[in-house]
């Protein structure tokens, strides 16, 4: 206990440089920036900033992805609000009361009841991330080979199942990313596979794939598209502030958002998308001024505010302590993890506990940057998420070239990552699932391994795949997160429809945007 | 839920990346088989799954194009012209540097979805000193030169 209060009391020191503290505003101010351009998503946005983090120390980097995850997350209810399109599918239900507020000429109250909501959602969620992150980062010393190869599957099941329209199709995606991941030499014989080039000898770069499967590809989806104008951002001359009053109806609804936005999150497959729907649902359920939803309600803002971003600390926990992330974002960050050539799991709270505990207090201290950056630059934020489709083309297009060139300085890295873009392109236009491409480039290595020692120790007996509690106790894991897919589609289905009868508001139409 | 025509797509490219793979797989040693094999297999059961499921939402349902549900909105001469440009601009990236096909790329894009030529040079100078600075100067990343400057240079 002590020893742990001491590694919290040094992650701040840590955390509290100046490097650090620049780092924080830094990635906050790009993910509310990524976050309120409803053409970009909080997935690609980290993506893209991968490369950057690549010389910085691991926490620096880990600091810098979380700020643009928060910050993304937050930005979406800036476009939300003032201009009726959410930045980011998890301010979806955001936009119902948001926007109707500023009909009513209470923008500012609106951003800073978002703002506000935000900050306290991420906040607490960083209490279950200190609580629940080293217990089951515990629960992982009792796996060996096997129950490693059946994590990397559950990840798998997942990722696969939730994030696609057809379960079948998310597993083939995952199936193909498995593939792809056994390209480059065996890691325990050492045999060329699937090379076509000396390139491949270490496999296919994670980074490069990251940046073309959801940043590259994403640029093919907005040139597709006639190029629109969007909706003028309501220039808003109220004060940016809530009364006394205001402030303690909101807070039960924030308690109760933040419980549910933390569990969405810690669950594996869920992720903001469902959780700012329920938080809304509920902040009605329980709100004593029913009426004043569809019209314009702080509660419904701060209710969906407050559970999206309570997802985020959430998901970080089976994330960096099981190594399976819930959600696009998450898996975009393990990559980060990985490339620093962290494990998730057992060591990040033990061999570097320092490095995971600065992280955690970076994490905490983002959520002032948040509220900060928030409060004070929501006007100029505002006028950016109008930025042209025209203009963000080219632009991400060259970010993911000098993204995919830094990390080895090969012009065959970003060759590399223009195949992933345009793979990724037609499997997002098939509803195949790129997350689970991703993931699979990830966990395909740790399974391999897991299976291939295994069976090595059992000489090619397969029984020692169900040879313990713990390799059973994940089997039926994967069998329900395979079906996971079916709850949960319509879990958001029916938030969705309890939203859409609560305001009389056309989700449709505030979901439709395609984003990782 | 009718069957798309286009899914026959997606299934023909998984059947082929498991053939591809499987005829790569057999030029192994038997010991770096193993876990190729079960990919191949794992990836070959589930589209072979998913056929079944398309044939029977055919008989059950019918079938439809999908085509204007996968295409819908599609602009294909933005599109094309954005794509081919993105390949160029890597073509080019090789042989004059990054700096020069950057502000190329940019500008061609730019001026060809019809934004203005003084908002087009904003953005290419707001975007190469982004790069300068974060890129080149921050993180110490030195970018392609090209082999016709190197040997122009020369």
């Amino acid at each position: 206990m002590l020893e742990t209060l001491s590694l919290m009391g040094a992650g701040f020191l840590n955390a509290l440089t100046p490097i650090n503290l620049l780092m924080m505003a830094g990635g906050v101010a790009m993910g509310i920036i990524i976050g309120c351009m409803p053409g970009l998503s909080a997935a690609m946005g980290v993506a893209l900033m991968l490369p950057m983090t690549f010389t910085m120390k691991p926490e620096t980097g880990l600091i810098v992805l979380g700020a643009i995850y928060c910050g993304a997350i937050f930005g979406g209810s800036i476009s939300a609000i003032l201009i009726h399109t959410p930045g980011t599918p998890a301010s979806a239900a955001t936009a119902i009361e948001g926007y109707q507020m500023t009909l009513r000429g209470q923008a500012g109250k609106a951003l800073f009841t978002a703002c506000y909501a935000s900050f306290w959602g991420g906040l607490l969620s960083c209490i279950s991330l200190y609580f629940f992150s080293p217990l089951l980062a515990k629960l992982t010393l009792k796996f060996m080979s096997a129950e490693y190869f059946w994590l990397s599957i559950f990840g798998l099941t997942i990722i696969a199942g939730v994030s696609s329209k057809s379960i079948v199709k998310g597993l083939m995606s995952g199936a193909l990313g498995l593939l792809i991941s056994t390209i480059g030499l065996d890691p325990i014989t050492g045999v060329k596979r699937f090379m076509p080039s000396s390139y491949f000898a270490e496999g296919i770069n994670t980074t490069c794939a990251l940046i073309g499967l959801f940043s590259m590809s994403q640029v093919f989806i907005l040139a597709e598209k006639k190029i629109k104008e969007r909706n003028k951002a309501t220039k808003f001359t109220d004060k940016m502030s809530l009364t006394r009053e205001e402030r303690r109806i909101i807070r039960p609804t924030i308690f109760r958002s933040w419980i549910i936005g933390n569990l969405i999150g810690i669950l594996p497959g869920a992720g903001a998308s469902i959780a700012c729907f329920l938080g809304y649902n509920t902040s009605r359920q329980f709100s004593k001024h029913k009426e004043q939803f569809g019209k314009g309600s702080i509660e419904g803002v701060a209710g969906s505010e407050a559970a999206n971003n309570a997802v985020t600390g959430g998901s970080l926990i089976p994330t960096l302590t099981l190594g399976i992330p819930g959600e696009s974002v998450t898996a975009v960050l393990m990559g980060g993890l990985v490339i620093q050539g962290l494990t998730p799991g057992p060591e990040l709270f033990g061999k570097y506990a320092p490095m995971t505990y600065t992280f955690f207090a970076g994490f905490v201290l983002v959520q002032f940057f948040m509220l900060g950056i928030g409060l004070l630059g929501c006007r100029g934020f505002a006028q950016i998420s109008r930025l042209s489709d025209a203009i963000l083309i080219p632009c991400v297009t060259v970010l993911c070239f000098v993204g995919s060139y830094a990390i080895h300085k090969n012009i065959m890295d970003m060759v590399v990552m223009l195949v992933f873009g345009i793979l990724g392109y037609l499997m997002r236009k098939f509803d195949l699932n790129t997350a689970a491409v991703v993931l699979a480039l990830i966990l395909g290595p740790i399974g391999e391994k897991g299976l291939r020692n295994a069976l090595r120790t059992s000489r090619g007996s397969i029984s020692v795949l169900f040879s313990s509690v713990v390799c059973w106790v994940l089997i039926a894991l994967c069998i329900v997160g395979i079906l996971s897919p079916l709850f949960m589609g319509k879990l958001e289905k029916k938030a969705e429809k309890e939203a859409e009868e609560n305001s009389g508001a056309d989700i449709d139409q505030l979901t439709e945007e395609d984003s990782v | 839920m009718k069957m798309k025509k286009t899914d026959i797509g997606v299934v023909a490219f998984m059947y082929i990346v498991c053939a591809y793979f499987y005829y790569h797989m057999l030029q192994l040693k038997a010991s770096s088989q193993t876990y190729p094999r079960f990919t191949i297999i794992l990836l070959f059961g589930l589209t072979t799954l998913y056929l079944v499921q398309m044939i029977v939402a055919a008989k059950k349902h019918g079938v439809e194009s999908g085509v204007d549900v996968v295409f819908k909105d599609f602009q294909p001469k933005q599109f094309f012209v954005c794509l081919c440009a993105t390949i160029l601009y890597l073509i080019c990236i090789h042989f004059f540097g990054f700096y020069i096909s950057t502000v190329l790329f940019m500008a061609v894009v730019l001026l060809y979805l019809r934004i203005s030529p003084l908002v087009t040079a904003i953005v290419i100078a707001v975007i190469v000193a982004l790069i300068y600075f974060a890129f080149q100067k921050f993180l110490g990343v030195k970018l392609p030169v090209g082999t016709v400057i190197k040997a122009l240079r020369k």
